[in-house]
């Protein structure tokens, strides 16, 4: 059996923890560095283009490591073991570099460098991006921060994971000069995903002072569904209107080939609640619907309060992908991110076969 | 003394996001059957071939060249793979310049090729998160790749550290504007990937955050295809003029330079692109350009994403740090105006088939210089994190 982590929408589980599916923690042997449902099944298919047909198998190149890590043992064993964050000082010039990734001073001619200590409260070099569509390894820690920090000590900057402990990580939340804090995992195996940062305005007093601080004593935001007000006379008409125009987009994307390809192969049941009503998008292999049903086990639920939000990005006025970062639309599973982006794909993908 | 090169013949296959019904073989093949073709010589003339590949992962095998230097007709002869990046084309062609000017060969393939999206994530059933997770190998294996780097988060950096440093320069609506406008200019080429997905700037400014501060509409495309250009040397290239009747494009210039990958003092300064400074002033200074304002002329620019294009413009010294918005707001880059950038429409909407992409940008140069009877041309290549890697080529119509 192989660990399948399950994901909620809370960073301290599906940030922190769930994005370690690559890891190997000591002690357990049931998990892999590679889960199953990223590994294809043996097989192949064919692909007609102009009356003929093209073969395409399922592979991969795949190659397994007992990764070395030499000089950088001291390195990744003080955050492994100690909770402590080594640099490394020039004999010659004195530059405290963070993280200690030589041992000689290149500036120096090659002078050595000893290792030093260096404390676990930064400012960010400069602004960090932010990672909303990842690639396949990190879907599930979307969105997710990585910036560089100087630490105090330390004249050159390091990388880290960067979170809110408030929700979804959104520009304006940490930028260049913003104090941040070393966070260990309460599971480290010698890796920098042992570490990440939050801004020191998110922690009191007494956990920035704190060395090894670690995520479980951080308090999380709980990812609580956003509850709606009761509909008013008005907004049950407008619901409806909503509800009409929708149901005609996804008619459309229904019968569009390019908008049915960006979910070819995807599965889910999406409740979407509203202030004037609820409804369920089914997404099935390229086939996309609406009905007013409320499945048992929605995969994930979507709140909007004002159904134009909704409305407004799948007519391609607007990315749904944005409205749920600026809050306008909550989302149960901070994975489903990857379900949203299908959701844009598909309304640019109707804009563009109208053009054409 | 070094000998004068030039290009003499150059071809492109059609940039897809997918061939389906070729291989990277055929593709190389029908690259270089088209340069070749363009030149009007025969393959057997052709001395040694340089090879622009970028990533092992997309072509499924560590040593991609070895197939396809005999099919192209190369057996027994010097063949050598360059691979730097997303500057993987601009450097092979730096490398081929260097051996014909040093007199090692009189003529020479460059052919760059990619096969990106054969990469395929079963989790999501789509390309695209396996693609950008096979060039996510490429980032710094002991500490960024295992916290999420990417080429697109890694550029996000360099344009956000430049937007620290200048909070007015790259306004949404005018990075908007240049991406509409590129995909204005693509329609002219019958090979790109996006002749036809003409945007506005509504659409660009509406379309989905993919990675902070880079909009959808903002950023290169994952594309299939190959380019190639011959190179000869000048008395090779003079007789090959006269049979093709095609002027040789002279590479007046060449520069390059790698940044440090860590950031910090003595270290990468996120705030500026100085590959893209030192690469492109020691490409002018071997062209002889004092004032690249009054001499270059059109500027075929590796356009990983509209912000870095406006940052590598002002860093070529075309548009003052800080002011590169003037490429819009004084109309630098707007049709009709000084510089023509991307005629071709850049990686955006050409395409980003890597090892082929600056290959394909020297294609389109030399194409435009000879229909605009311009004089001057800078070609551009950046790769690697942070934008750390730049190779710059200067093409002259002699």
């Amino acid at each position: 059996m192989e660990r399948e982590v399950p994901l909620l929408n809370s960073p301290r589980v599906s940030s922190l923890s769930t994005d370690r599916k690559g890891e190997t923690i000591m002690g357990t042997e049931k998990e892999r560095v590679i889960l199953s449902k990223y590994i294809p099944e043996v097989g192949s298919h064919t692909e007609a283009i102009d009356g003929k047909d093209y073969l395409i198998t399922n592979d991969a190149m795949y190659t397994f490591y007992q990764r070395t890590k030499g000089e950088f043992s001291p390195f990744f064993l003080a955050l492994r073991d100690e909770k402590k964050l080594l640099g490394c000082k020039c004999s010659k010039c004195g530059l405290v570099r963070v993280p200690p990734f030589l041992t000689h001073c290149p500036d120096c001619n090659f002078a050595p460098t000893d290792l030093v200590e260096v404390q676990q409260v930064g400012v960010m070099n400069s602004t960090p991006p932010i990672t909303y569509f990842a690639t396949s390894l990190f879907q599930d820690m979307a969105p997710y921060g990585r910036g560089r920090v100087i630490f105090r000590g330390a004249e050159t900057a390091m990388s880290v994971n960067l979170f809110t402990t408030t929700g979804i990580l959104v520009p304006g939340i940490i930028a260049k000069g913003t104090e941040v804090k070393l966070i260990f995992r309460d599971n480290r195996i010698g890796e920098m995903r042992d570490v990440f940062c939050v801004s020191t305005a998110e922690l009191s007093p007494e956990q920035i002072k704190k060395n090894g601080l670690q995520e479980s004593e951080v308090d999380w935001e709980s990812p609580t569904e956003p509850g709606l007000p009761e509909p008013s006379d008005e907004d049950v008409p407008v619901y409806r209107k909503a509800l009409g125009e929708i149901k005609s987009i996804i008619e459309e994307m229904n019968r569009n080939e390019r908008a049915r390809k960006d979910i070819a192969g995807w599965k889910r049941d999406i409740l979407v609640k509203t202030r004037g009503g609820q409804f369920t998008i089914f997404i099935n292999d390229g086939d996309i619907r609406i009905d007013e049903f409320e499945p048992p086990s929605p995969d994930f639920v979507m709140v909007c309060e004002d159904p134009w939000t909704l409305l407004d990005g799948l007519a391609y006025r607007g990315a749904i992908t944005d409205s749920v970062i600026n809050k306008k639309l909550w989302i149960s599973k901070n994975m489903e991110f990857n379900t949203i982006f299908k959701l844009d794909r598909m309304a640019r993908s109707v804009a563009r076969s109208r053009k054409t | 003394m070094s000998k004068r090169v030039g290009i003499v013949g150059a071809g492109v296959t059609p940039f897809k996001g997918t061939w389906r019904e070729k291989t990277y073989y055929e593709l190389s093949q029908m690259a270089a059957r088209e340069a070749v073709k363009d030149a009007q010589i025969d393959i057997n003339d052709v001395d040694a071939a340089f090879y622009g590949i970028y990533n092992d992962i997309f072509e499924r095998t560590a040593i991609p060249d070895h197939a396809i230097h005999g099919l192209l007709g190369m057996q027994d002869k010097f063949g050598i793979r360059i691979t730097n990046g997303g500057a993987t084309g601009a450097y092979t062609m730096s490398a081929a310049h260097a051996y014909l000017a040093a007199g090692r060969f009189k003529m020479a393939l460059v052919l760059g090729v990619e096969k990106a999206t054969d990469c395929f994530d079963f989790s999501s059933m789509s390309a695209t998160p396996e693609v950008i997770k096979s060039i996510g190998w490429s980032g710094d294996s002991f500490f960024e790749q295992g916290i999420g780097w990417s080429a697109s988060d890694s550029y996000a950096e360099v344009v956000l550290g430049y937007m620290d440093e200048h909070p007015g320069d790259l306004k949404p609506e005018i990075t908007a504007q240049i991406s509409a406008q590129l995909s204005q200019q693509v329609r002219s080429n019958p090979y790109a990937q996006r002749q036809f997905d003409q945007v506005t700037p509504e659409e660009v400014l509406n379309s989905r955050l993919v990675v902070y501060p880079f909009k959808e509409l903002e950023i290169c495309v994952y594309t299939e295809g190959a380019a190639a250009v011959i190179f000869a040397e000048e008395e090779t290239a003079k007789a090959i003029s006269k049979t093709s009747g095609k002027p040789v494009i002279w590479i007046t210039g060449v520069g390059e330079a790698n940044e440090h990958s860590f950031a910090g003092k003595k270290q990468k300064n996120m705030s500026r692109i100085m590959s893209d400074y030192y690469a492109s002033r020691r490409a002018y200074e071997m062209a002889g350009i004092k004032d690249p304002t009054k001499s270059i002329e059109i500027i075929e620019l590796h356009d990983a994403f509209v912000h870095q294009l406006e940052i590598t413009m002002a860093e070529f010294g075309l548009v003052p740090l800080g002011r590169a918005d003037s490429l819009i707001e004084e109309n630098l880059m707007t049709p009709g105006g000084k510089y023509v950038v991307n005629p071709c429409g850049g990686l955006i909407y050409c395409g980003h088939a890597v090892g082929a992409s600056n290959i394909m940008s020297a294609w389109s140069a030399r194409n435009e210089l000879i229909k605009r009877k311009l004089n001057t041309a800078l070609v551009h290549g950046t790769g690697s994190t942070v934008a750390q890697f730049t190779a710059c080529l200067i093409l002259e119509h002699g």
